[in-house]
């Protein structure tokens, strides 16, 4: 207790420091003075009393010392001195002062916009209990049928197999999703809508905000009109009403009953396509004949794993079961394999490397800002050896003078780290805006606790790592020897320049190689660029008619609806051709086994699969897709002819090698009534996205042939139009919209864009990384370059009576310029060469992000070592040129 | 003279000044200073390098306070009194030293014999 009280008034002593000293001193004072007086009392003339006093008191200045020491705390207090001091020095040199904290700004508030997006990306759990329990359940497909596709959806009756034979689970449900449409609300509006089992939300240990979850007994057919609605959704449209429950809603016409709404955070399945995200949750409720389908894989499966149980004892199990069905259901399971995927990893899988790509990016702009800082330092702290020296000299021990060094880095990081904020602030406002769209979680994006503690942290190694290097320099200094040289003449140097060399060669190595990372990214995004999708995106409009799925009661009604609204269509001033597809090239498709002839008759799991896409006529003249031969469909290709189908020059190599396509029979596998004939064969198109690597093997039949799939009902479904344009697309969208409005009011109409966009949204993700990558890259060759710039303006300022001596002595400024370029380049060099050992060892992390790039491109290395190389020149010119123009009588004097 | 004297024992200013002030009532650094000397029979030479610092330690802890005031000879001095707790803290410090003491009598008795 005792102990405490002191220490608090010790603390309390911090405060009233200045009121002590003053007391203390009179107190002294009257101490020496009674003193004396006793002196002469005792006979001491005042002279000799006084000397008599001071004697015995000693040292007055000791006296106070050891009070002080007592008095408060010496460490916090010097630590206190150091912060002023260090203060006071950052404010004389404002220039110094505002280059070290812009540069530590923008290193630690690249750092912090990066760490707040993999923070909310990667590391921050999901928004669901346990969710590293959680994974994804995936068919793996027969890969002689599917090439290169790791996994795919599942087919219910498979679900329903794993689901009822495995134990490894505590859950396994069922998911999809669904285009409704809004009704009964004005205008009708597309939403999107999770089709689940009832399951799913205990799964996830979801409970709602207001009203209930689904059911399992709604989860049956015809008791299915029951909804939960999402947070958003519910504000959105309903206002937030809290007496929504019970209400009805109308969706397709039909009247469904909310159940419940979610809480906010809520969000499920979690979507990289803002567009997708679901609105409102309906029960799947599969008709017995729905819970049969085996061979349409179509639904994503989510499973919760019991307690104590690994994912690779899941996996082990899951193996098993799919053998089985294997042996069971050969037709239709043959090759079809199962794998559980965390769910976490599901969702950011892809994302991950160009993540960890960017943090390693922004870690070198930090190491370089670092660089810059303690090199700057190192030239200001040589310059105050003097004043050090005496400080050693008078006593401070070299732990004193480390701390003083690095409290003032200190300062300068916190600083630093606060600008930095500020700048990560806008940096993820920016990204999260322009570049985030495609990223999952982007909306849980933004500079929170976690993120703030990270740049904290962050500031405080950096204020470390930046002044160790000058501070270890200082404590090493002999002081007899700076206290003897005259202010600027330092003989000694020779181990400030190799420090500062160090520094300089490791700026040059770092920034060579995040601009070889940046140049490998602008080199695929270029390669992707430059791939041909098959089509001209150009001056072509694109829009999704989306339309309830049991508006037409059959095929024809469909056909005569769509036919209706090209008609009008075509007729829109502007309007060149206008075409529809049920899938836009570009993103995920349909694949579907087909019999073609000449080819063997096999079990369906062993048919070859292609993309099959339903086109009308105009598409392909809308789209610029080329014909090589044959004729495009026509009117003539209608509901009762024979059946007409054009195919993609890959297929038409892959099944008929040596032959003519055109004439060969197909049949789709789900539409066994018909027979096609291959009338015409057309380029490839990039189905996937431009990274498409497999062949496209395509088929395309026209919609006035269109009929139910085998054996199940008819459902209408929307078709996405293409309309090519003379002039802007853009500036007809609204008669385009109206003259859709004019055969149904409707319609809704979907993700109205150019086709220019879809081509470059498509690349969204690469851009990401790859914009960001150069800014960082960009930031390093600016930082290197200031870095090169003022270790060789220091050093030329140090050899100034040097290079005076050189000039009175016949050196030519030729001459002088070729001494400080050859320093200057001699240090780039060692950097290129150490940067560019080690980007080859780096880059091939990089495999996995790059296109149609080696990550050992020797086109990017050269190029970005001679950029590099050529800065470097400028950098050093600068000073070069100053050191040329010197009058060597005035470098002589120079000191 | 004073190189004859010996330096006070670590550890027993702190009683000395309580004690001091126990006996003497409130007083100033150089009052306790002369008071242990000449209680001491001049023998002891108190090292103001360690009294003002000691006063301080023993005021931050609570056992003493301090206010100025006016001396003998009309002089401004800061003087120390005794607290309530600095009162009980003679007296357990008086018995530990007692005890102390005792058994260093002991020893050196045995030493002897």
């Amino acid at each position: 207790m005792r102990f405490l009280r002191a220490w608090f008034a010790r603390l309390g002593e911090l405060v009233f420091k200045q009121r002590r000293d003053v007391e203390l001193a009179a107190e002294m004072e009257s101490h020496l003075q009674m003193h004396i007086a006793d002196g002469i009392r005792a006979g001491l003339a005042p002279e000799e009393a006084r000397r008599q006093a001071m004697l015995t008191l000693g040292g007055v200045e000791q006296v106070k010392e050891s009070y002080r020491d007592r008095r408060g705390f010496p460490v916090l207090e010097a630590g206190i001195q150091d912060l002023r001091f260090g203060l006071r020095l950052l404010r004389k040199n404002p220039g110094f002062t505002a280059v070290a904290v812009l540069t530590l700004a923008l290193g630690i508030g690249a750092n912090t916009a990066i760490f707040s997006v993999i923070n909310a990306v990667l590391l921050k759990p999901l928004p669901f209990d346990q969710p590293d329990r959680l994974v994804k359940v995936y068919h793996t497909p027969p890969q002689a049928s599917f090439p290169g596709i790791p996994t795919f959806s599942v087919s219910p009756a498979n679900f329903l197999e794993w689901r009822a034979q495995s134990q490894a689970f505590e859950g396994m449900t069922a998911y999809g999703f669904r285009r409704f449409t809004l009704t009964g609300k004005g205008r009708p509006e597309a939403i999107s809508v999770g089709l689940v089992n009832s399951g799913l939300f205990s799964l996830l240990r979801a409970r709602p905000l207001i009203g209930r979850v689904i059911l399992e007994d709604e989860d049956e057919p015809g008791r299915d009109h029951e909804v939960v609605l999402s947070y958003s959704f519910w504000l959105e449209h309903f206002g937030g009403d809290r007496e929504i429950v019970g209400k009805n809603i109308e969706l397709n016409a039909e009247p469904f009953t909310v159940v419940g709404v979610m809480k906010p955070g809520f969000d499920f399945p979690i979507v990289r396509n803002p567009n997708l995200r679901v609105q409102l949750w309906k029960p799947m409720a599969w008709t017995d004949r729905e819970r049969a389908v085996r061979d349409i894989h179509n639904y994503l499966v989510v499973a919760r794993l019991k307690d104590g149980v690994s994912l690779k004892q899941a996996q082990a199990e899951l193996d098993g079961i799919s053998s089985r069905l294997m042996q069971l259901y050969p037709r239709d399971d043959k090759g079809w394999g199962a794998i559980a995927i965390p769910l976490s990893q599901d969702i950011v899988g892809e994302i991950r490397p160009s993540l960890l790509i960017l943090l390693g990016a922004v870690a070198f702009v930090l190491l370089i800002a670092c660089a810059n800082v303690a090199n700057l330092l190192l030239a200001r702290t040589l310059s105050r050896r003097k004043e050090i020296a005496i400080r050693a000299a008078l006593g401070a021990g070299r732990g004193r003078l480390l701390q003083q060094v690095l409290s003032e880095t200190l300062l300068l990081a916190l600083a630093g780290g606060l600008l930095g904020l500020i700048f990560a602030h806008y940096g993820v406002e920016l990204i999260v805006n322009y570049l985030a769209q495609r990223l999952p979680r982007s909306r849980e994006i933004g500079l929170d606790g976690g993120v703030l503690a990270f740049t904290l942290g962050v500031s405080l190694v950096t204020g470390f790592a930046a002044g160790l290097l000058p501070a270890l320099r200082l404590a090493k200094e002999e002081s007899n020897q700076a206290l003897k040289e005259s202010p600027g003449q330092v003989a000694s140097d020779a181990v400030g320049s190799r420090t500062r060399s160090v520094l300089v060669v490791s700026e040059v190595a770092l920034s060579l190689m995040l601009l070889i990372g940046a140049g490998l990214l602008i080199r695929s995004l270029w390669a992707l660029r430059s791939v041909n999708p098959g089509f001209d995106p150009h001056h072509v409009l694109a829009m999704g008619l989306s339309i309830p799925p049991t508006k037409f009661t059959g095929p024809a009604q469909q056909i005569r609806f769509f036919s209706d609204v090209l008609e009008r269509v075509r007729t829109v001033p502007g309007v060149e051709s206008a075409g529809l597809n049920d899938d836009l090239p570009l993103g995920d498709g349909s694949h579907e086994p087909i019999l073609a002839e000449g080819w063997p008759v096999v079990p369906m799991s062993d048919l070859p699969e292609v993309d099959v896409r339903v086109i009308s006529p105009g598409y392909l003249s809308a789209m610029h897709i080329p014909l090589l031969s044959g004729r495009d469909f026509d009117d003539s290709d209608a509901q009762g002819r024979a059946g007409a189908a054009l195919i993609s020059q890959s297929m038409a190599k892959q099944f008929w090698p040596n032959e003519n396509a055109i004439g060969k029979h197909v049949t789709l596998y789900f539409y066994p009534q018909l027979t096609r004939v291959v009338v015409g064969i057309v380029a490839d198109v990039k189905e996937d996205g431009l990274k498409q690597k497999r062949a496209a093997v395509e088929l395309y039949f026209p919609l006035a042939q269109l009929s139910a799939p085998k054996g199940l009902e008819w459902q209408s479904f929307g078709m996405d139009m293409v309309i090519r344009t003379a002039q802007n697309p853009s500036s007809i969208a609204v008669a385009l919209t109206e003259a859709v409005h004019g055969v149904d009011p409707e319609v809704v109409l979907l993700n109205v864009r150019t086709m220019d966009d879809l081509v470059s949204a498509s690349l969204s993700p690469q851009r990401f990384t790859m914009l960001l990558l150069a800014v960082f890259a960009g930031l390093a060759l600016l930082l290197a370059t200031i870095g090169i710039y003022s270790a060789i303006s220091y050093s030329v300022s140090r050899r100034t009576h040097e290079i005076g001596i050189r000039i009175s002595l016949g050196a030519s400024p030729a001459d002088v310029l070729l001494l400080v370029l050859r320093q200057g380049m001699m240090l780039t060099a060692m950097g290129l060469v150490i940067g560019i050992i080690t980007a080859l060892v780096f880059s091939r992390l990089m495999a996995t992000v790059v296109y149609d790039v080696k990550p050992s491109d020797p086109l990017t290395f050269v190029a970005v070592a001679l950029l590099l190389a050529c800065v470097a020149v400028v950098a050093c010119y600068i000073p070069a040129r100053r050191a040329m123009r010197l009058d060597a009588v005035v470098a002589l004097r120079h000191e | 003279m004073p190189d004859e004297k010996l330096d006070v024992l670590q550890g027993t200013l702190a009683l000395m000044i309580l004690k001091t002030l126990e006996t003497m009532g409130p007083l100033h650094g150089y009052g306790i200073a002369r008071r242990i000397e000449q209680t001491s029979g001049d023998l002891l030479s108190v090292n103001y390098g360690t009294l003002y610092p000691a006063l301080l330690k023993l005021e931050q802890e609570g056992y003493i306070a301090s206010a100025w005031g006016v001396s003998d000879n009309n002089r401004r001095a800061k003087y120390y009194r005794l607290t309530r707790a600095g009162r009980k803290q003679v007296q357990r410090e008086t018995r530990e030293w007692e005890q102390t003491t005792a058994i260093l009598a002991r020893f050196l008795a045995e030493e002897k014999s």
